[in-house]
């Protein structure tokens, strides 16, 4: 026993002494990793560039300088190729995933234009008005302010009306899809701090990417049309409504918080009877801000064959016809204002509700 | 204010040293057209390459799609464009030319085929050789429109592109409007992405499409059957076809139809640009520049498959694999370009 004792102590001693090293030089030591990743990356990039790119010998480069000149062709991270490779992959493999997503979206979307688009147009405009007299809170300014901008829609151009409604059926689709997912998103963020710092990168991802880095690679997913558009729609416009979820939950009073936790009440009624309640006006601008982004991709998306009232600015533009492009432009903008008011009057309200309650609670 | 100062003035001087660097020693200033297809982003490599390398021109490239770029050089913004589809722009570059805006450099690409294409599996399967072919409801199902339900799905051009319409009409001559929707892809991307993607899926694909591309050479589509080509017929059509660009489908009459000629693709330059002389030498370059289809493909495939996605290098392969582009430039200038491979 004494023996292997005596056998392991170098061993031990090492780890020791590595332990202490890490420790103490805990910074150099993530520095030392870094750089090992770093230099890793230039062997791959190097070792993977085309044989006419790189000097005969790799120990040219330290001969000859000029590649300090211009950006060498050999130092060339391979990320393209294992992309390409990587998406094919998921097409041929989980193609089926992808259609089954594709069938459901598609049936959704058809059913609820189909009846939209079948719908006489002033009972859609009444319908609109109805939605828009409640969700405000009986305010008439701004149902008849959305009224009209709902019959501007079809005034501007006939044409416009079954295309606006298009619209808005995806706009709908691609929200229901944000809130779904948003808003689970957001109130774990807010309430696990590890959670948060492993998604405001990709939610910073999700804000920067070029549309087309995704609208593109979606056609080939989920072909032509409507799909690819709601898909773009929930990366464009997801981010905002995740971290305003999140901000209006953390925004909330500790005390009222430590309150009810005083009271006994358990993790998830504090979180279903305080904290989102409180939050609500913080989210239903998430919400609006959500309906915003998401007008805005619609337009985008008609690159990418999806019919809506973006084709016509598309076309406008195609033909090089200001006044189609712009007439089109303006019933965006109309659209805009009705999907804008009707959250905000809706938010406005939920506030007005909040701030009531507090207002009794100081004067009892 | 000071810090306010301290902060605009390197910016502004920053700023005279970058307009000074560019408009020095420069012989000669071009601004070439380039569009959103990879054939017409070939040429421009080579062209900008030759013209950088060759004549020490300073060579702007600004790209996008067919309508701003041909309104940019009608507007004179634009000098030179190597690769207009004239036939497809026919009565815009007619009223251009008869005003003076613009003229026509000769052909670039002698001939260039555009139709309506299947995939080459569900063609054999079906026997699917001849337009008529595809007019029924069975062969419809197989491309199935998701959004039109019962309807086949042919993607097609771009609504701005005037084969958008042309195709419209072919729809309706042919009959195949009852059985399929002429579905806008919105972009030249896109429409290269749903065919892509079909053979990926191995799905059947029933598309508009043209050489030379570099897509045509990954993918096998076969080219359907239409009515032989015939100048009558192509411009009693191409009434019907202007008719509904100005003034909307309803106006549509019916008409004859035919399969697209193989046409040629040509070059344009701006007025004002050619009637400088000093850019005499320019122009003959651009005059003699063609290029058969075949070399057109071959870099198409070389810009897809090992260029990374380069097209200067796409430019110097082609450059050094080939010595045609000799003849088109005096001799100083080859050696010029030569050693700068």
């Amino acid at each position: 026993m004494q023996k292997y004792i005596e056998y392991f102590k170098p061993v031990i001693s090492l780890f020791i002494f590595i332990g202490f090293i890490i420790k103490k030089y805990k910074n150099y030591f993530k520095f030392i990793i870094y750089s090992v990743i770093f230099i890793w990356f230039i062997i791959i990039g190097y070792r993977s560039a085309r044989p006419r790119y790189k000097p005969e010998h790799f120990t040219d480069i330290f001969n000859d300088f000029s590649w300090l000149v211009n950006w060498p062709k050999w130092l060339d991270f391979p990320l393209m190729q294992p992309l390409n490779s990587g998406f094919d992959w998921l097409i041929v493999n989980y193609g089926m995933f992808f259609e089954g997503i594709n069938n459901f979206l598609l049936g959704l979307y058809t059913t609820m234009k189909n009846f939209l688009v079948g719908l006489p147009w002033p009972l859609v405009i009444a319908l609109v008005i109805f939605i828009t007299y409640f969700a405000s809170g009986r305010k008439t300014s701004t149902t008849i302010l959305v009224a009209f901008c709902t019959f501007f829609l079809g005034f501007l151009s006939p044409r416009y009306w079954d295309k606006c409604i298009m619209t808005v059926c995806i706009v709908l689709i691609g929200m229901l899809l944000c809130i779904v997912i948003g808003i689970p998103v957001g109130i774990a963020m807010a309430r696990n701090q590890k959670v948060r710092n492993a998604l405001l990168p990709i939610l910073d991802l999700m804000q920067t990417i070029p549309s087309f880095c995704y609208l593109i690679p979606g056609i080939l997913l989920f072909g032509l049309g409507a799909v690819p558009a709601i898909i773009a729609i929930f990366v464009y416009a997801v981010p905002p409504l995740i971290r305003l979820t999140d901000l209006g939950i953390r925004l909330v009073d500790k005390e009222v918080v430590e309150a009810s936790e005083a009271f006994g009440a358990s993790k998830k009624q504090t979180l279903w009877g305080v904290q989102i309640p409180l939050a609500l006006p913080n989210i239903m601008q998430g919400i609006n801000q959500c309906t915003m982004m998401s007008l805005a991709m619609v337009v985008i998306a008609s690159m990418i064959g999806t019919r809506g009232i973006g084709d016509e600015v598309l076309l406008g533009l195609q033909q090089l016809n200001v006044g189609m492009a712009t007439e089109a432009g303006i019933a965006i903008v109309l659209l805009a204002i009705i999907f804008d008011r009707i959250t905000q009057s809706y938010g406005e309200r939920l506030q007005e509700r909040t701030q009531k309650k507090k207002e009794i609670e100081e004067h009892a | 204010m000071k810090f306010l100062r301290n902060l605009l003035l390197p910016f502004a001087f920053a700023g005279f040293m970058a307009l000074g660097a560019t408009s020095a020693n420069a012989a000669c200033k071009v601004h070439l057209g380039d569009f959103d297809w990879d054939s017409a982003n070939v040429h421009t490599a080579i062209a900008s390459f030759i013209l950088e390398k060759g004549y020490g021109c300073e060579v702007r490239v600004t790209k996008g799609s067919t309508t701003p770029i041909m309104a940019a050089l009608f507007d004179q913004q634009i000098d030179i464009i190597t690769e207009v589809w004239r036939d497809n722009l026919v009565q815009l570059i007619e009223d251009n030319l008869s005003k003076g805006t613009i003229i026509e450099l000769g052909v670039n690409t002698p001939s260039s085929t555009q139709g309506f294409y299947v995939d080459k599996p569900t063609a054999d399967k079906y026997n699917l050789k001849h337009v008529d072919d595809m007019k029924s409801a069975k062969i419809a199902k197989l491309f199935a429109d998701p959004e039109a339900p019962g309807k086949g799905r042919m993607t097609s051009c771009i609504s701005g592109w005037t084969c958008y319409t042309i195709n419209l009409v072919k729809h309706k001559v042919y009959g195949l409007d009852e059985f399929y929707t002429n579905f806008d892809p919105g972009s030249g991307g896109a429409l290269d992405a749903a065919i892509a993607g079909a053979f990926k899926k191995k799905k059947p694909v029933f598309s508009y499409y043209w050489t030379p591309t570099g897509l045509m050479g990954k993918v096998d589509l076969v080219k359907l059957e239409e009515p032989k080509y015939d100048q009558a017929c192509w411009d009693e059509m191409t009434k019907v076809v202007e008719d509904i660009k100005a003034n909307g489908p309803e106006v549509y009459k019916p008409t004859c139809a035919c399969e697209y000629v193989n046409m040629s693709l040509t070059k344009a330059a701006s007025t004002t640009f050619a009637n400088k002389a000093e850019n005499k030498p320019i122009l003959d370059f651009i005059k003699n520049y063609t290029l058969p289809t075949a070399v057109v493909n071959k870099s198409l495939a070389f810009y897809m498959d090992e260029s990374d996605g380069d097209m200067v290098e796409t430019a110097k392969n082609f450059l050094s694999n080939n010595s045609m582009w000799e003849k088109w430039i005096p001799g100083d200038v080859a050696t010029k370009v030569k050693a700068s491979l």
